[in-house]
């Protein structure tokens, strides 16, 4: 299916349910996967729901302050136990029958509890909790695996290539209240591989986009169309990354840029991030979670369906911004990046078409290439790990070699292959 | 991008009851939105941007399931994820983009059709407040196929070469997960 040393992968990863099936199995459950932003949870109480794969969740701030994160399921007949997309609350009670779960997940109350015998516990009955959960620079990622490496571990040589836009600013980061939500015809797999590591698209497929941005609108200069740049994988992990090193290729709003002090940034993230991954890039940490710094857009792409994705987009802002400066980076990200933005709505249209035609016998029979920079995978002595360049599939081809990898291994909760 | 001019909040500014106008102002308000559709539907873009005031804030803030109880916070609030968020000047430029001839998502073109109803019209001291009902429906390539659904709040002002200017708008899609690949349309 997937042969990441020759760069080809078979289109049935995209159509496929058994497949799809085990991808929930063994790529989803087993794997650090993002909720959202502790500035969704500011105080006791509050609350969010989610997905982890195909799993309804709930993420809630205790009165310990921990934030924790459930399985959106009564343990009485299944049901949600929450169906607001987020709010304040004391409990969650189940419309059902009236089961009642605390902040913490415990069974606090059910009707009628005198008719179950002394056998019935609620200890043994609250919400099912996720096994480990954790924040990196405020984004909050989950593992329902007990055995999941420690997430700055999982997260590994991305790390570096997430500060670009996660640690610019000494306070931390916040984000724009609300979600842009929307589904599209596309297996996930081809948003979150575009993602970590095709910048080979920008120029064709956002033409238009870079024309009406650049200020002559014909399109941006030959030296910044053909940038130079470089483009990370975590071969441990799967994540990818990629941006150019050119310093005018910097698509990003007037306000934003001037906020900015470069000279602080240089000094606090060193040059070669302020030349490199904070320059109009992008990445994913896998399987997932994306982002572009300059738009100040990060996403989640569920998985619903071999043939389907939802998207979740958020707009990630320093906190240090003023309003002004906020709103400037918000109105940049809706216009650019989301379901009318002038960038992505191309986007949209190429997965749904890859996707549109994959059913077809012969179709599925024919390999996609990914062997753009095969053999050029390297440590450069300036960014960290191991890069190719700017154009490369590498990012891709580790993209699906960690995929595979995780197809074949059978995860915690399964008996272990003889 | 110019300042941008505050939104018209819908279960606010609509609930102030102004008195309905007469049927000489109601028909030529649905006279106007009849050509808007048309114009729309026709691709003319450019000529849509004639019947915008240059002051315009258009506006489709995302809308969230929230406790019956926290209600009134389900429509995001200005500062918050909007589907549009645009002046004239940024509309513009969205228009330059299928005018590029290399904006694909609009190649070949989508077939839409844009049905408006239910319009009441009254008096603002600012103008006319019209709030209507639209129906989109969009219907691309083979057989891709999506329904826009919605609410619009406007304020109209006199003048122009079509009679009235669209100053404020406010769009409310009746929908949480955007059941589209993308937006490629005005509303
Ligand atoms: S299903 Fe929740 S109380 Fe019965
Ligand atoms: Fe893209």
């Amino acid at each position: 299916m997937v042969d990441s040393t020759s760069g080809l992968v078979d289109r049935a990863i995209f159509t496929d349910e058994g497949l799809y099936q085990q991808e929930l199995r063994r790529v989803f459950a087993p794997s650090w996967l993002f909720l959202g932003h502790v500035d969704q949870l500011k105080k006791t109480g509050d609350f969010f729901t989610t997905f982890m794969g195909e799993d309804p969740i709930i993420v809630s701030k205790g009165k310990d302050g921990e934030i924790r994160a459930f399985l959106n399921s009564c343990r009485h007949r299944g049901a949600r136990v929450c169906r607001a997309d987020y709010g304040t609350t004391k409990n969650f009670t189940c419309t059902y029958h009236g089961w009642t779960y605390d902040l913490e997940g415990k069974l606090s109350n059910v009707p009628n509890v005198a008719g179950y015998d002394e056998n019935f516990d609620t200890a043994d009955w609250g919400l099912v909790e996720v096994a480990q959960i954790d924040n990196y620079k405020g984004l909050i990622f989950a593992t329902w695996n007990p055995s999941a490496p420690e997430l700055p571990d999982a997260l590994g040589g991305a790390k570096y290539y997430m500060d670009a836009f996660l640690d610019k600013d000494p306070e931390g980061t916040v984000v724009v209240g609300g979600i842009m939500k929307w589904e599209l015809d596309g297996n996930w797999k081809l948003a979150a591989e575009q993602f970590a590591t095709d910048w080979y698209h920008v120029n064709m497929s956002h033409a238009s986009a870079l024309m009406v941005l650049s200020p002559t609108g014909k399109g941006p200069k030959s030296e910044i169309a053909n940038t130079p740049g470089r483009q990370f994988h975590d071969e441990q992990g799967g994540h990818g990354a990629g941006f150019p090193t050119h310093p005018k290729s910097r698509f990003d709003a007037q306000k934003v840029h001037e906020h900015y002090d470069y000279g602080f940034l240089r000094e606090r993230l060193g040059d070669a991030t302020v030349e490199g991954p904070m320059t109009t890039g992008h990445g994913t940490i896998f399987p997932n979670f994306s982002y572009l710094p300059i738009n100040g857009s990060i996403r989640i792409w569920h998985p619903k369906g071999p043939n389907k994705m939802e998207v979740w987009a958020w707009t990630i802002l320093d906190k240090s911004m003023s309003p002004e400066v906020r709103e400037a980076q918000r109105l940049y990200n809706l216009r650019t990046f989301g379901p009318s933005g002038i960038f992505e709505s191309d986007d949209g249209e190429n997965w749904s078409e890859v996707q549109s035609i994959s059913n077809g016998f012969v179709t599925n029979s024919v390999a996609l290439n990914l062997q753009m920079g095969i053999g050029s995978e390297r440590e450069d002595g300036v960014y960290p790990g191991t890069t190719s360049e700017l154009y490369s599939d590498a990012a891709g081809r580790n993209f699906y070699r960690k995929w595979a990898q995780l197809m074949d291994t059978p995860a915690w909760h399964e008996e272990p292959n003889e | 991008m110019t300042a941008t001019s505050a939104v018209l909040k819908p279960g606010t500014d609509t609930l102030e009851q102004g008195r309905l106008a007469d049927m000489e102002t109601h028909f030529k308000v649905t006279q106007f939105y009849n050509l808007e559709a048309e114009t729309l539907d026709d691709g003319r873009f450019g000529d849509w941007l004639e019947m915008l005031a240059e002051d315009l804030r258009y506006w489709a803030p995302v809308r969230t399931n929230r406790l019956r109880r926290q209600q009134a916070l389900s429509i995001l609030q200005p500062d918050e994820a909007a589907f549009y968020d645009e002046t004239k000047e940024s509309l513009a430029w969205r228009i330059r983009r299928f005018d590029t001839g290399m904006a694909w998502s609009e190649d070949p073109p989508s077939r839409t059709r844009h049905l408006v109803s239910n319009v009441t019209v009254r008096e603002h001291p600012d103008g006319l407040l019209v709030r209507s009902a639209f129906l989109v429906y969009r219907n691309r390539l083979e057989k891709e196929t999506n329904i826009f659904a919605g609410g619009r709040t406007d304020l109209l002002r006199e003048g122009g070469v079509y009679g009235f200017e669209l100053a404020k708008r406010t769009l409310l899609f009746e929908a949480n997960v955007l059941q589209a690949k993308n937006i490629s349309t005005f509303f």
